[in-house]
């Protein structure tokens, strides 16, 4: 019988390349290096990143023997949502362009992007009432607890500094992308990896 | 809480993964059941009592 050594899969990598970017297009956005919609268009590119972190993370739930029906299928739905988000910012970014400041159309292009955002927020809720694997939705739940813990951080830290004027003030939607990589850094995170047998 | 899964798996000559599939949950939870990271439900308790065909406090014992 042969065996074919896989590659320890890495979604850290793809998931930091994607915070990375998303923290210099701010950088460039706030010194004024790039103008908008530019920022826009960087940032909602930077959402094809999903497609290799989200195989990269199911290949390391599989490696680790954390993969069930319940987990695949919320990595399914919110890679659609992901997508959803990026083709959404894209749109809203060169409409919002050629609309008048105040035009009630405009409402409804901010509000865009915020349907994908609330897709994927109900992807974990259904995926904390599918998942039959008690210990993989505590983990979940302990994910979900770690990426609020980020932004609760961040955000009242973020708000000091600006108080005082260190800081720029930035767009409140950065919560979001702040809670998925809290969320995601908290379920790869390697504990429980001690004791475990090679997958078969 | 103390228990001895990793024991009688063993015994049985089970891998993680058999005795995760006779369970219906992932291999990582029982690798996190075994070495004591997880106390189960007292559901899942009951379910690996009726794996092994023993009595639950056999399985598990107070530290």
């Amino acid at each position: 019988m042969s065996v074919t050594a896989t590659p320890r899969a890495r979604p850290g990598i793809w998931a930091g390349l994607f915070a990375a970017n998303m923290a210099v297009i701010a950088v460039f956005h706030i010194t004024g290096a790039i103008e908008p919609p530019v920022p826009w268009i960087l940032l909602a590119l930077n959402f094809v990143l999903l497609i290799p972190f989200t195989r990269a993370a199911r290949l390391r739930q599989e490696q680790k023997g954390a993969m069930s029906p319940a987990l695949g299928r919320y990595n399914r739905r919110v890679l659609i949502a992901g997508f959803a988000y990026m083709v959404a910012m894209l749109v809203a970014a060169n409409v919002a362009d050629a609309i008048g400041t105040g035009a009630p159309i405009l409402w409804a292009v901010a509000v865009l992007p915020i349907l994908p955002v609330l897709a994927m927020i109900a992807a974990m809720a259904r995926y904390l009432k599918e998942e039959d694997d008690e210990y993989l939705r505590l983990r979940a739940v302990n994910g979900a607890l770690a990426g609020l813990a980020l932004v609760l951080i961040i955000g009242t830290a973020w708000g000091f500094l600006e108080m005082f004027g260190l800081l720029p003030s930035i767009w409140a939607w950065w919560v979001f992308p702040a809670w998925s990589i809290g969320l995601g850094a908290a379920m790869c995170w390697p504990r429980g990896d001690a004791g475990l047998e090679a997958g078969e | 809480m103390n228990n001895r899964l990793r024991v009688l798996r063993a015994e049985r000559k089970w891998s993680q993964q058999d005795l995760a599939d006779r369970l219906e949950v992932s291999r990582q939870s029982v690798n996190a059941i075994e070495t004591g990271k997880y106390d189960p439900s007292l559901p899942l308790a009951f379910r690996i009592a009726d794996v092994f065909g023993m009595p639950i406090e056999e399985l598990f014992q107070r530290d």
